[in-house]
C-alpha cells in the first residue's frame, strides 16, 4: 500500500498579490497549499508527483503556464490542472484543455466556483490515483507469477477450458489445474471474472 | 545751409553808377554785401537799383549786369511776364500781394538754369515812388535734402510694410514726443497720436497671458541696466486678433542733447509662427494619435492588468468572509486579508492614473526628468504587455544619472514603443530568451543613454532601410508609425535614435539625450 499524504493545492502565478489571496482562500478553507511565483520554481521543488492539483496562471512572463504543462506531460504527471484565465484568453484555454487540463477559470471568480473545481480536480486525482495503485499491485502480482504459471493465465484469460490448455502446453488436465489454483491465489482473484478484469485493466493501460 | 555762401566781404560795389560819399550809404552797401541771402533793390518799375554779392554769386551776374535793368531778368516764366504787371497793380491799389510775406518761388540764373529760392520783398518806408528790397535764399541744397529725406522716408515706409516691422522711439522722461512708424502703428492696430498712454503700457496690457513672464523678464532690468533686449512675445490686439512680434528693444542717450531715448522694432511674425505652430500641433496631435492607438492595441493587457488586482481583492474579501465565519478564526488573518484589499484597490488606481496620463491630450511641456524614475512610471504600462506575451522585462539603470530635459509622457512613449517591438520581435523565440533588457547609463560625451535590447529574430537588411519611415510596419496590425513618432520625439529633444545588432541574436534600440543644463543661479 501506498501511504497516505494529503492532498496539497499548488498555486504558480507571477502576481504576488494573486497568489497570495489564493493562499489565503485556501487556507480559510482549510485545504493544505503551496504557493510558487514561477513555473521554473515549481519544476525545481518536485512536487508534481504528490496528491493534489495545480492551480496555474496561464499568463507569466518567462515560461507561461501552458509551457509548464507541457513539460509536466513530459514527466508524466497526473496532476491535475486548473487554469486561471484573464479576459480573451479562451483560445489559449482551448490548447490547455486539448492538453489535458481539468478546468479553466476566468478571474476575477467566486470563491465557491474555484472551490468546487478544486475539490473535483482533487477527486479525479485520488482517482488517478487509486487506479494507478491499483494497476501497480496487480502488476506486482503477474510479477509473482512463475513463466509456466503466467502462460496457464494467459490461456485462462483467453476463455480456454483447463483440457484445451493441457493439451496446449503438452501438460495434464490435474497439473493445470494446480497452476491455475497458484495463479488465483496470487492474483488474489475472487473470481475468474475478476481475474480476467485485473489482466485487461493492466494490458489496456500498456497499450 | 551750405558755409560756402558766407564769403568774405569785399570792397562795397559802386556797379557803374556815380559814387556817392555819404556815410549811410557805405554803411547800407557793408550791410547788403555781409550779407547771406541775396539782397536785390529795385524801384517802381522794377529797376534794379543795387545788387548785392550774394546776389552775384547765386545768380552768377555780375553788378554791372542786372543794375539798371527789370528785375524779371532774374525770374523765369511765368514770373517774368507779370512782375510788371504785379508792380502796376500795387502802385494803383497799394494791395500787398508778397510784401511782408514771405513765398518759395522759383529764380533763373545767367546760365539759365531755374532754381528754388525763399524770396521776401519789404518796401523802402517813406519814399514816393515806391523802392522795394528783395531778399532771396536759395533753397537748391534744401530742397535737395528734403526730397532725399521724403525718398528715404518713403522707402523706410515701404520696407517696413513689406517687411510688417515697425520702429518707435519712446523718451523715459516725457521730454519729447515719442514716435512709432505709420508700420508699427498698424501692426499693432493703434492710431499714430496715441501718445497719452506710454507704449510699453500698451505692449504690458495686450501681451498673451502665457507671454507675460517672459515679456517681463526680457524687460526686467533693460531701464536699469540699459542693455539691449530681443524677444517672441504674443499680444491680443484690439481687434481681438493674437499677433506674434519679435521685438528688439535698446536704450540709448541722444548724442546731442543727451536725452536718455528707448528705441526699438517691432516684427510681426504672425505668419511664420502660425506655420510653424500649425506644423506643431499637427505633430503633436499625431503622438497623441498614435499613444491613443498603442493604447487601443494593449487594450487586452491592460484589461488584465486592472483584473490581476481586482480579481486579488475578491478573492481576499471571500476569505475574509469564511474566516470571520470560522468559529476559531484568527483575527490577524482578517486584519491581512483586508490590508491587501487596500494595496490592490490602490493598485488598481495606480494603473488607471498611468494609462490616463499617458493619454491625455496635453501640451507638451519640458522639465527636468530623472530618467531611471521615467522607467520606473513606466514599468506599470510596459509589464503589462510583457506578461501578456510571457515575455520577462528587467531595468538595468545605472544610478545618480543627470536629469534631461524632456517632455516625460513623450519620452515614456518612444521607450513604451520600442519594448512593444521588442517583445513583439520575440513572439516566436523560446522561453529561455524571452527578455527585454531596459537600461540607461551616461555616454562618455556625457549624454543619456536608454537601451532596449531584445532576443528576438533581428532586423533583415532590407528592414532597416525604411525602418523610420512612416506607415512602413511589419506588423499586421501595427500603424506604421510608432518609430517614426519616436524619431521625431527624440530629434525634438536634441538626441538621436539607432540601432544595433544584439549580442547573439535581436536588435537594441538606443537614444540619446542631453543632460539638462543646470539649472540659472547654480
Amino acid at each position: 500500500m501506498i501511504k497516505e499524504i494529503r492532498p496539497t493545492v499548488f498555486v504558480v502565478d507571477d502576481d504576488a498579490a494573486v497568489r497570495d489571496s489564493l493562499r489565503m482562500l485556501l487556507k480559510s478553507v482549510g485545504l493544505p497549499v503551496e504557493v510558487f511565483e514561477s513555473g521554473q520554481e515549481f519544476l525545481d521543488a518536485e512536487r508534481d508527483d504528490r496528491p493534489g492539483c495545480l492551480v496555474l496562471d496561464i499568463r507569466m512572463p518567462g515560461m507561461s503556464g501552458l509551457e509548464l504543462q507541457v513539460k509536466l506531460n513530459e514527466r508524466h504527471s497526473i496532476l491535475p490542472i486548473i487554469f486561471i484565465t484573464g479576459h480573451g484568453d479562451v483560445p489559449m484555454a482551448v490548447e490547455a484543455m486539448q492538453a489535458g487540463a481539468v478546468d479553466f477559470i476566468q478571474k476575477p471568480f467566486r470563491d465557491q466556483d474555484l472551490l468546487d473545481r478544486i475539490n473535483q480536480a482533487l477527486e479525479k486525482d485520488a482517482g488517478s490515483r487509486r487506479m494507478l495503485a491499483e494497476r501497480n499491485m496487480i502488476r506486482k502480482r503477474l510479477e509473482s507469477l512463475t513463466p509456466r504459471e503466467r502462460e496457464v493465465l494467459d490461456l485462462v484469460v483467453a476463455g480456454k477450458a483447463n483440457k484445451v490448455i493441457a493439451g496446449d502446453l503438452n501438460l495434464s488436465q490435474r497439473t493445470v489445474e494446480i497452476h491455475r489454483a497458484r495463479v488465483m491465489e496470487k492474483m488474489e482473484a475472487h473470481s475468474l471474472a475478476h481475474l480476467v478484469r485485473m489482466v485487461l485493466e493492466v494490458e489496456r493501460a500498456e497499450e | 545751409m551750405p558755409d560756402d555762401r558766407a564769403t568774405t566781404p569785399a570792397p562795397p560795389r559802386t556797379a557803374g553808377r556815380p559814387a556817392r560819399s555819404s556815410q549811410a550809404e557805405l554803411e547800407f552797401r557793408s550791410l547788403l554785401d555781409a550779407a547771406v541771402d541775396a539782397i536785390i533793390v529795385i524801384d517802381h518799375r522794377g529797376q534794379v537799383e543795387q545788387f548785392s554779392m550774394s546776389a552775384e554769386r547765386i545768380f552768377g551776374y555780375a553788378a554791372e549786369e542786372v543794375v539798371g535793368h527789370n528785375v524779371n531778368m532774374l525770374m523765369p516764366e511765368p514770373y517774368r511776364g507779370e512782375h510788371d504787371g504785379y508792380l502796376a497793380r500795387y502802385s494803383a491799389t497799394r494791395e500787398a500781394r508778397i510784401i511782408g510775406i514771405g513765398r518759395e518761388v522759383r529764380a533763373r540764373r545767367k546760365d539759365g538754369a531755374i532754381f528754388p529760392c525763399e524770396l521776401a520783398v519789404g518796401q523802402v518806408a517813406g519814399i514816393e515812388p515806391p523802392r522795394f528790397i528783395g531778399f532771396i535764399r536759395d533753397i537748391t541744397l534744401r530742397k535737395q535734402a528734403d526730397e532725399r529725406l521724403r525718398r528715404s522716408e518713403s522707402e523706410l515706409r515701404l520696407a517696413q510694410e513689406l517687411a510688417n516691422l515697425g520702429n518707435y522711439v519712446v523718451h523715459p522722461d516725457r521730454s519729447e514726443p515719442d514716435y512709432y512708424s505709420p508700420q508699427l502703428c498698424r501692426i499693432l492696430g493703434i492710431g499714430v497720436s496715441d501718445e497719452d498712454e506710454p507704449f510699453m503700457t500698451l505692449l504690458d496690457r495686450w501681451v498673451h497671458p502665457s507671454d507675460r513672464e517672459k515679456l517681463e523678464d526680457a524687460f526686467g532690468d533693460f531701464h536699469s541696466t540699459g542693455a539691449s533686449c530681443d524677444v517672441e512675445y504674443r499680444v491680443l490686439l484690439q481687434d481681438g486678433s493674437t499677433r506674434y512680434l519679435h521685438h528688439i528693444a535698446q536704450l540709448t542717450r541722444d548724442p546731442h542733447s543727451g536725452t536718455l531715448k528707448h528705441v526699438g522694432t517691432i516684427h510681426d511674425v504672425t505668419d511664420r509662427r502660425q506655420s510653424e505652430d500649425e506644423a506643431r500641433q499637427l505633430q503633436e496631435r499625431l503622438t497623441h494619435f498614435s499613444r491613443l492607438s498603442t493604447m487601443g492595441e494593449m487594450a487586452a493587457g491592460l484589461a488584465h492588468e486592472i483584473n490581476q488586482p481586482l480579481s486579488a481583492i475578491a478573492t481576499y474579501a471571500q476569505a475574509c468572509q469564511r474566516f470571520l465565519k470560522m468559529p476559531d478564526g484568527d483575527e490577524a488573518d482578517v486584519v491581512e486579508a483586508l490590508q491587501q484589499i487596500n494595496a490592490q484597490a490602490l493598485r488598481a488606481g495606480e494603473v488607471i492614473r498611468r494609462l490616463r496620463n499617458f493619454v491625455k491630450n496635453r501640451e507638451v511641456k519640458r522639465e527636468p526628468v530623472d530618467c531611471n524614475r521615467l522607467l520606473d512610471d513606466l514599468r506599470t504600462l510596459a509589464e503589462t504587455d510583457a506578461r501578456l506575451h510571457n515575455v520577462r522585462l528587467r531595468i538595468e539603470a545605472e544610478s545618480n544619472l543627470p536629469t534631461v530635459y524632456a517632455d516625460p509622457i513623450q519620452l515614456q512613449q518612444v521607450v513604451l514603443n520600442l519594448v512593444r517591438n521588442a517583445i513583439d520581435a520575440m513572439a516566436e523565440a523560446p522561453e529561455t530568451r524571452r527578455e527585454v533588457v531596459l537600461s540607461t547609463r551616461m555616454t562618455p560625451d556625457g549624454e543619456i543613454e536608454v537601451v532596449v535590447a531584445d532576443h528576438g529574430t533581428g532586423l533583415a537588411a532590407e528592414a532597416t532601410e525604411h525602418l523610420f519611415n512612416p506607415f512602413f510596419t511589419t506588423k499586421s496590425g501595427g500603424t506604421g508609425l510608432g518609430l517614426a513618432i519616436s524619431l521625431s520625439i527624440v530629434r525634438a529633444h536634441g538626441g538621436r535614435l539607432w540601432h544595433t545588432p544584439n549580442e547573439g541574436t535581436g536588435a537594441r534600440f538606443h537614444f540619446t539625450l542631453p543632460v539638462s543644463p543646470a539649472p540659472k543661479g547654480e
